[in-house]
Protein backbone atom coordinates (compact mmCIF):
# COMPACT_ATOMS: atom_id res chain seq x y z
CA UNK A 1 0.00 0.00 0.00
CA UNK A 2 1.33 3.24 -0.82
CA UNK A 3 2.69 5.34 1.94
CA UNK A 4 0.87 8.50 3.34
CA UNK A 5 2.87 11.68 3.07
CA UNK A 6 0.93 15.09 4.11
CA UNK A 7 3.04 18.49 4.94
CA UNK A 8 2.21 20.17 8.25
CA UNK A 9 0.60 23.80 7.78
CA UNK A 10 0.73 26.30 11.26
CA UNK A 11 -2.27 24.30 12.20
CA UNK A 12 -2.47 20.60 11.24
CA UNK A 13 0.65 18.28 11.26
CA UNK A 14 2.85 16.63 9.46
CA UNK A 15 1.44 13.24 8.59
CA UNK A 16 4.35 10.44 7.36
CA UNK A 17 2.70 7.00 7.01
CA UNK A 18 5.26 4.62 5.72
CA UNK A 19 3.46 1.57 5.37
CA UNK A 20 5.41 -0.45 3.78
CA UNK A 21 7.83 -0.12 6.70
CA UNK A 22 5.23 0.17 9.26
CA UNK A 23 6.97 3.40 10.20
CA UNK A 24 4.18 6.01 11.11
CA UNK A 25 4.35 9.73 12.23
CA UNK A 26 2.61 12.61 13.40
CA UNK A 27 4.64 16.14 14.04
CA UNK A 28 3.49 19.72 14.81
CA UNK A 29 0.34 21.00 15.68
CA UNK A 30 -2.93 20.27 15.30
CA UNK A 31 -6.20 22.61 15.55
CA UNK A 32 -7.55 22.09 12.05
CA UNK A 33 -10.45 24.97 10.68
CA UNK A 34 -12.30 21.71 10.35
CA UNK A 35 -11.37 18.24 11.86
CA UNK A 36 -13.51 16.05 9.85
CA UNK A 37 -11.88 17.57 6.57
CA UNK A 38 -8.21 16.76 7.89
CA UNK A 39 -8.38 13.65 9.31
CA UNK A 40 -10.85 12.32 7.00
CA UNK A 41 -8.14 11.01 4.33
CA UNK A 42 -5.68 10.07 7.65
CA UNK A 43 -8.60 7.43 8.72
CA UNK A 44 -9.06 6.06 5.78
CA UNK A 45 -5.82 5.53 4.89
CA UNK A 46 -4.80 3.76 8.54
CA UNK A 47 -8.02 1.58 8.21
CA UNK A 48 -7.36 0.49 4.70
CA UNK A 49 -3.51 0.06 6.24
CA UNK A 50 -4.92 -1.80 9.35
CA UNK A 51 -7.34 -4.33 7.33
CA UNK A 52 -4.58 -5.77 5.39
CA UNK A 53 -3.69 -9.48 6.17
CA UNK A 54 0.42 -8.59 6.67
CA UNK A 55 1.13 -8.00 10.36
CA UNK A 56 4.34 -5.64 9.59
CA UNK A 57 4.92 -4.50 13.35
CA UNK A 58 3.89 -0.82 13.20
CA UNK A 59 5.45 2.15 15.06
CA UNK A 60 4.10 5.25 15.54
CA UNK A 61 5.74 8.85 16.23
CA UNK A 62 3.62 10.86 18.37
CA UNK A 63 5.27 14.16 17.76
CA UNK A 64 2.80 16.91 18.60
CA UNK A 65 3.65 20.06 20.43
CA UNK A 66 0.56 20.71 20.91
CA UNK A 67 -3.51 20.00 19.67
CA UNK A 68 -6.86 21.13 20.68
CA UNK A 69 -9.29 19.15 22.35
CA UNK A 70 -11.51 18.44 18.61
CA UNK A 71 -7.71 16.53 17.87
CA UNK A 72 -7.71 14.52 20.97
CA UNK A 73 -10.84 13.19 20.30
CA UNK A 74 -9.42 11.97 16.70
CA UNK A 75 -6.03 10.50 18.50
CA UNK A 76 -8.23 8.84 20.97
CA UNK A 77 -9.98 7.40 17.59
CA UNK A 78 -6.55 6.40 16.44
CA UNK A 79 -5.28 4.44 19.20
CA UNK A 80 -8.65 2.55 19.61
CA UNK A 81 -7.85 1.74 16.37
CA UNK A 82 -4.43 0.31 16.72
CA UNK A 83 -5.31 -1.16 19.90
CA UNK A 84 -8.00 -3.87 18.33
CA UNK A 85 -4.99 -4.73 15.61
CA UNK A 86 -3.02 -5.10 18.64
CA UNK A 87 -5.36 -7.05 20.52
CA UNK A 88 -5.53 -9.68 17.84
CA UNK A 89 -1.69 -9.76 17.59
CA UNK A 90 -0.07 -7.86 15.54
CA UNK A 91 3.14 -5.97 17.31
CA UNK A 92 2.45 -2.19 17.86
CA UNK A 93 4.49 0.36 19.65
CA UNK A 94 3.72 4.03 20.14
CA UNK A 95 6.25 6.25 21.35
CA UNK A 96 4.86 9.85 22.41
CA UNK A 97 7.13 12.59 22.43
CA UNK A 98 6.89 15.88 24.15
CA UNK A 99 9.07 18.75 25.02
CA UNK A 100 11.28 19.28 28.23
CA UNK A 101 9.14 21.81 30.50
CA UNK A 102 5.87 20.45 28.53
CA UNK A 103 4.35 18.61 31.88
CA UNK A 104 0.20 19.24 29.96
CA UNK A 105 2.00 17.30 27.06
CA UNK A 106 3.12 14.48 29.30
CA UNK A 107 0.11 14.07 31.20
CA UNK A 108 -2.18 14.21 27.91
CA UNK A 109 0.26 11.39 27.09
CA UNK A 110 -0.95 9.52 30.48
CA UNK A 111 -4.42 9.67 29.42
CA UNK A 112 -4.18 8.34 26.39
CA UNK A 113 -1.99 5.51 27.82
CA UNK A 114 -4.75 4.34 29.79
CA UNK A 115 -6.95 2.66 27.43
CA UNK A 116 -3.73 0.73 26.14
CA UNK A 117 -3.49 -2.90 26.88
CA UNK A 118 -1.76 -4.41 24.52
CA UNK A 119 -0.08 -1.51 22.34
CA UNK A 120 3.27 -0.74 23.79
CA UNK A 121 3.23 2.86 24.92
CA UNK A 122 6.43 4.52 26.06
CA UNK A 123 6.35 8.68 26.83
CA UNK A 124 10.15 10.25 25.41
CA UNK A 125 10.86 13.38 26.80
CA UNK A 126 12.68 15.14 23.96
CA UNK A 127 15.11 18.68 24.16
CA UNK A 128 13.07 21.86 23.34
CA UNK A 129 12.88 22.72 19.58
CA UNK A 130 13.36 18.92 18.33
CA UNK A 131 10.10 17.98 16.87
CA UNK A 132 7.51 19.92 14.86
CA UNK B 1 -14.49 64.36 19.89
CA UNK B 2 -13.73 61.16 17.96
CA UNK B 3 -10.13 60.70 19.87
CA UNK B 4 -12.08 61.33 22.87
CA UNK B 5 -14.89 58.74 22.69
CA UNK B 6 -12.46 56.27 21.75
CA UNK B 7 -9.27 57.10 24.10
CA UNK B 8 -12.88 56.62 26.75
CA UNK B 9 -13.16 52.78 24.91
CA UNK B 10 -8.86 52.13 25.37
CA UNK B 11 -8.69 53.31 28.98
CA UNK B 12 -11.36 51.23 29.78
CA UNK B 13 -9.66 48.19 28.67
CA UNK B 14 -6.28 49.49 30.57
CA UNK B 15 -8.06 50.34 33.57
CA UNK B 16 -8.97 46.56 33.28
CA UNK B 17 -5.63 45.56 32.87
CA UNK B 18 -6.40 44.05 29.26
CA UNK B 19 -3.78 43.84 26.67
CA UNK B 20 -5.33 42.24 24.17
CA UNK B 21 -9.20 42.43 22.85
CA UNK B 22 -11.26 41.61 19.51
CA UNK B 23 -14.81 42.15 19.20
CA UNK B 24 -16.94 41.32 16.17
CA UNK B 25 -17.35 38.26 13.73
CA UNK B 26 -15.07 35.53 14.30
CA UNK B 27 -13.79 32.98 12.46
CA UNK B 28 -11.27 30.47 11.64
CA UNK B 29 -9.08 32.16 9.72
CA UNK B 30 -8.90 34.92 12.69
CA UNK B 31 -8.45 32.65 15.50
CA UNK B 32 -5.36 31.44 13.22
CA UNK B 33 -3.42 34.87 12.97
CA UNK B 34 -4.62 36.29 15.64
CA UNK B 35 -3.33 33.10 17.88
CA UNK B 36 0.01 33.46 16.07
CA UNK B 37 0.23 36.98 16.75
CA UNK B 38 -0.73 35.96 20.78
CA UNK B 39 2.25 33.67 20.77
CA UNK B 40 4.75 35.79 19.31
CA UNK B 41 4.01 38.61 21.51
CA UNK B 42 3.72 36.61 24.54
CA UNK B 43 7.22 34.81 23.63
CA UNK B 44 9.02 37.86 22.58
CA UNK B 45 7.74 39.50 26.67
CA UNK B 46 9.68 36.16 28.13
CA UNK B 47 6.58 34.98 28.93
CA UNK B 48 7.65 30.92 30.10
CA UNK B 49 6.58 28.80 27.94
CA UNK B 50 4.03 26.56 30.06
CA UNK B 51 1.95 29.84 30.48
CA UNK B 52 2.34 30.71 26.79
CA UNK B 53 0.82 26.99 26.10
CA UNK B 54 -1.58 27.67 28.76
CA UNK B 55 -2.53 30.67 27.28
CA UNK B 56 -2.95 29.63 23.80
CA UNK B 57 -5.08 26.40 24.21
CA UNK B 58 -7.55 28.27 26.36
CA UNK B 59 -7.65 30.81 23.43
CA UNK B 60 -7.97 28.20 21.14
CA UNK B 61 -10.58 26.43 22.85
CA UNK B 62 -12.75 29.86 23.22
CA UNK B 63 -12.38 31.44 20.12
CA UNK B 64 -13.49 27.90 18.45
CA UNK B 65 -16.74 27.75 21.14
CA UNK B 66 -17.50 31.33 19.60
CA UNK B 67 -17.27 30.17 16.05
CA UNK B 68 -19.06 27.18 17.02
CA UNK B 69 -21.76 28.29 19.52
CA UNK B 70 -22.62 31.68 18.88
CA UNK B 71 -26.06 32.52 18.24
CA UNK B 72 -25.20 35.46 16.04
CA UNK B 73 -23.39 34.46 13.17
CA UNK B 74 -23.57 34.41 8.99
CA UNK B 75 -22.77 31.35 7.11
CA UNK B 76 -22.67 30.88 3.99
CA UNK B 77 -21.01 29.14 0.87
CA UNK B 78 -18.94 30.75 -1.70
CA UNK B 79 -15.89 29.16 -2.95
CA UNK B 80 -15.94 27.56 0.52
CA UNK B 81 -17.91 27.16 3.48
CA UNK B 82 -18.13 30.34 4.95
CA UNK B 83 -18.76 30.64 9.14
CA UNK B 84 -18.40 34.14 10.99
CA UNK B 85 -19.85 34.42 14.52
CA UNK B 86 -19.71 37.50 16.42
CA UNK B 87 -17.98 37.48 19.90
CA UNK B 88 -15.65 38.67 21.76
CA UNK B 89 -12.14 37.92 23.36
CA UNK B 90 -9.72 39.48 25.85
CA UNK B 91 -6.63 38.77 27.42
CA UNK B 92 -5.22 40.97 30.36
CA UNK B 93 -2.94 40.81 33.64
CA UNK B 94 -4.78 40.94 36.36
CA UNK B 95 -2.05 40.56 40.08
CA UNK B 96 0.19 38.89 37.93
CA UNK B 97 -1.99 36.04 36.11
CA UNK B 98 -2.74 36.30 32.51
CA UNK B 99 -6.42 36.09 32.44
CA UNK B 100 -8.86 35.38 29.11
CA UNK B 101 -12.49 36.30 29.08
CA UNK B 102 -14.44 35.66 25.78
CA UNK B 103 -18.17 36.81 25.51
CA UNK B 104 -21.06 35.98 23.19
CA UNK B 105 -24.89 35.58 22.62
CA UNK B 106 -26.00 32.61 23.25
CA UNK B 107 -30.60 31.39 22.93
CA UNK B 108 -31.74 31.54 26.37
CA UNK B 109 -32.85 27.67 25.38
CA UNK B 110 -29.21 26.87 25.74
CA UNK B 111 -28.38 28.35 29.14
CA UNK B 112 -29.86 25.63 31.51
CA UNK B 113 -27.75 22.76 29.74
CA UNK B 114 -24.11 25.19 29.70
CA UNK B 115 -25.20 26.54 33.02
CA UNK B 116 -25.24 23.02 34.23
CA UNK B 117 -21.94 22.25 32.42
CA UNK B 118 -19.99 24.73 33.92
CA UNK B 119 -21.33 24.35 37.20
CA UNK B 120 -20.12 21.03 37.22
CA UNK B 121 -16.31 21.67 36.35
CA UNK B 122 -16.19 24.49 38.93
CA UNK B 123 -17.15 21.70 41.25
CA UNK B 124 -14.37 19.46 40.23
CA UNK B 125 -10.94 19.75 42.03
CA UNK B 126 -7.69 19.12 39.74
CA UNK B 127 -8.09 15.27 39.86
CA UNK B 128 -11.45 15.51 38.79
CA UNK B 129 -11.39 17.53 35.92
CA UNK B 130 -8.67 15.20 34.71
CA UNK B 131 -10.65 12.09 35.42
CA UNK B 132 -13.62 13.78 33.67
CA UNK B 133 -11.31 14.63 30.63
CA UNK B 134 -10.67 10.92 30.18
CA UNK B 135 -14.40 9.83 30.53
CA UNK B 136 -14.80 12.36 27.73
CA UNK B 137 -12.46 11.66 25.69
CA UNK B 138 -13.97 8.32 24.99
CA UNK B 139 -17.61 9.83 24.32
CA UNK B 140 -19.32 10.23 21.35
CA UNK B 141 -20.32 14.06 21.18
CA UNK B 142 -23.12 14.51 22.59
CA UNK B 143 -26.18 15.96 19.30
CA UNK B 144 -25.38 19.37 18.24
CA UNK B 145 -22.18 19.79 20.58
CA UNK B 146 -19.64 19.61 17.97
CA UNK B 147 -17.76 18.58 21.15
CA UNK B 148 -18.42 21.48 23.33
CA UNK B 149 -17.99 19.35 26.12
CA UNK B 150 -14.41 17.89 25.73
CA UNK B 151 -13.14 21.98 24.82
CA UNK B 152 -14.93 23.25 28.56
CA UNK B 153 -13.15 20.40 30.32
CA UNK B 154 -9.79 21.34 28.01
CA UNK B 155 -10.39 25.27 29.66
CA UNK B 156 -10.89 24.18 33.19
CA UNK B 157 -8.02 21.90 32.99
CA UNK B 158 -5.42 24.40 31.74
CA UNK B 159 -6.69 27.00 33.61
CA UNK B 160 -5.35 27.79 37.71
CA UNK B 161 -8.31 28.63 39.14
CA UNK B 162 -11.76 27.24 38.67
CA UNK B 163 -13.45 29.11 35.64
CA UNK B 164 -15.95 32.12 35.89
CA UNK B 165 -18.69 32.17 34.15
CA UNK B 166 -22.04 34.86 33.91
CA UNK B 167 -25.20 35.38 31.85
CA UNK B 168 -26.89 38.71 31.06
CA UNK B 169 -30.63 38.62 29.61
CA UNK B 170 -30.78 40.53 26.74
CA UNK B 171 -34.42 39.73 25.74
CA UNK B 172 -37.09 36.85 25.00
CA UNK B 173 -34.32 34.57 23.19
CA UNK B 174 -31.07 35.46 23.97
CA UNK B 175 -28.45 36.22 26.61
CA UNK B 176 -24.64 37.37 26.81
CA UNK B 177 -22.85 34.68 27.88
CA UNK B 178 -19.18 35.00 29.19
CA UNK B 179 -16.61 33.07 30.95
CA UNK B 180 -13.03 34.28 32.15
CA UNK B 181 -10.04 31.89 32.62
CA UNK B 182 -7.37 32.66 34.85
CA UNK B 183 -4.17 31.34 33.65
Amino acid sequence: MDSLNIPGTGRTPTVAFDFATGHLRMSGESYPDDVATFFGPVFTALRAYLAESVLIPIQFDMELLYFNSSSAKVLMNIFQMLESVARVGRPVSVIWCYEDSDESMRELGEDFSEDLHHVAFSLRNVPVGSIG
Amino acid sequence: MLAQQYAAIKRDLDDKGIVFSFCGYLSEGILYSLGEALREKMTLADTDAPTVRRVFAVFVEQMQNIIRYSAEKVTGATTRAVELSAGMVTIGMERNTVFIVCGNTVRNDDVPRLRERLDHLRSLDREGIKTYYREQLREEPEDGSRGATIGLIEIARRASEPIDYDFDTMDDERSFFCLKVRI
